[in-house]
């Protein structure tokens, strides 16, 4: 198997070290005012954090989002107008839903679910500019006002939403490697990444 | 694939690289030391952006049926001083025509202005909170302001220091505060005068504000907080 191109490995290590700073540094600007429980809420532990402290968080969150924004929006770019075929689309769904052949199910679930991590990342990006300038951009704040009925302001469902992103991109990081090593084995990771 | 040995090394550096560049930052302590300079490097372009978004136009306010009383927190720099109202005087000097002393009764015969909008500390809660007293830029406004003036600088009564970018301290919407959610001030919310803005974090609103000094340039210090590594704009 030959190397995938080389912006698609370039964009696979400089993400995963993109997303690294970003997750790490976050979870410093967490533990400033942690969003389960406040003041009196549960830290996580140094080990997992970036600045050292709240200005260092944030200097280490907002100087890797430019980067991130930027390299997600050419991966996007580039795979909706080079090989828009790489991405999911209904016809995975109804081979999910309809075929028997295990084949072709893993290389649907597979393109549904690096579809997904992209859709993920993309609101991570959103959700967190909406917290970045929630003045400016209070429209974007406004989309989350959907929990406001169960007494929950639309500036703590933002938090949680967007810290719900660590999580949720770890789970389908695991769902991806996994799949991609039933659809292309150890050779297709390895071409993926070096 | 035919597995070349240069490729191998190439893979191998490539995979070592990147296996010291996670434990580094597991490790975390290494890379703290550099994020001042992380800061440092990346925002100049920030602000920029920051200004170009932040327009002079006003922002979408609240009803007074959102404010959310329990959820504003209290920071304090350095404790909680308790200014006499009758022998209160707020400073206006600096660049102006006519340097000032005005007393309460002076910013209570300004006209009146009540904003109901997100207060939002930099430590990440936020809280929906009405302030309301005149606007900062018609105080300013009484002293005769020099055209030079592009900088605010503000001192509270707990030597907690702020500077300003002069087109945020004008936004209609900001405001020198002494009343709360229609209540006069609490001392621990900054009586009897603060700053309130919803077009900034928390730690620029200043509390207990005692003088007002418009800046033709910025000085040595950018602010208590500013000057240990925070943002200086500070925009939201």
């Amino acid at each position: 198997m030959r190397p995938s191109p080389l912006w698609t490995r370039a964009f696979h290590g400089f993400n995963l070290l993109l997303l690294l700073l970003m997750a790490a540094s976050g979870l410093e600007i967490y533990n400033a005012n942690p969003v389960f429980g406040g003041r009196e809420g549960a830290t996580v532990p140094e080990l997992f954090t970036l600045g050292g402290w709240l200005a260092g968080g944030r200097d280490w969150h907002f100087a890797v989002m430019g980067l991130y924004a930027v390299n997600l929006g050419l991966w996007i770019g580039l795979l909706l107008r080079r090989r828009h075929k790489r991405l999911a689309g209904s016809g995975d769904l109804d081979t999910l839903r309809a075929s028997v052949s295990s084949p072709r199910r893993r290389l649907a679930s597979h393109r549904l679910t690096y579809t997904l991590m992209l859709i993920l990342l993309a609101f991570s990006l959103l959700s967190g500019l909406a917290m970045y300038k929630p003045a400016q951009l209070w429209w974007l704040v406004s989309l989350f006002a959907f929990a406001e009925p169960a007494g929950f302001s639309s500036w703590q469902t933002l938090r949680v939403c967007h810290l719900a992103t660590i999580p949720a991109m770890a789970l389908l990081l695991v769902a991806h490697v996994l799949l991609s090593w039933r659809v292309g084995g150890l050779r297709l990771l390895r071409s993926m990444v070096f | 694939m035919a597995a070349s040995p240069e490729a191998l090394s190439r893979r191998r550096s490539l995979g070592l690289l990147l296996a010291s560049g996670s434990s580094l930052l597991l490790g975390g302590c290494a890379l703290n030391r550099w994020s001042a300079q992380v800061g440092e490097a990346t925002q100049p372009l920030n602000e920029r952006i920051e200004g170009l978004l932040q327009g002079k136009g006003p922002v979408p306010e609240f009803r007074r049926s959102q404010v959310e009383p329990e959820a504003l927190l209290v920071n304090s720099f350095n404790g909680t001083p308790t200014l006499a109202p009758g022998s209160y005087r707020l400073a206006v000097n600096g660049a102006v025509r006519r340097p000032l002393n005005l007393d309460l009764a002076t910013l209570a015969a300004l006209p009146q202005r009540e904003c109901v909008i997100r207060h939002v500390c930099v430590e990440g809660w936020a809280a929906i909170v009405a302030w309301s007293g005149p606007r900062l830029a018609d105080v300013l406004a009484l002293a005769g302001p020099s055209p030079l003036g592009a900088y605010l600088a503000i001192r509270s009564a707990d030597q907690y220091f702020e500077t300003w970018d002069l087109a945020s301290a004008l936004h209609p919407q900001t405001l020198l505060a002494t009343h709360m959610n229609g209540a006069p001030l609490p001392v621990a919310n900054g009586a009897p005068v603060r700053l309130a803005s919803p077009i900034k974090l928390g730690y620029k609103q200043s509390k207990w504000v005692t003088g007002l000094e418009l800046m033709t340039s910025l000085g040595d210090r950018l602010g208590t907080w500013e000057d240990r590594g925070y943002e200086w704009f500070a925009g939201l």
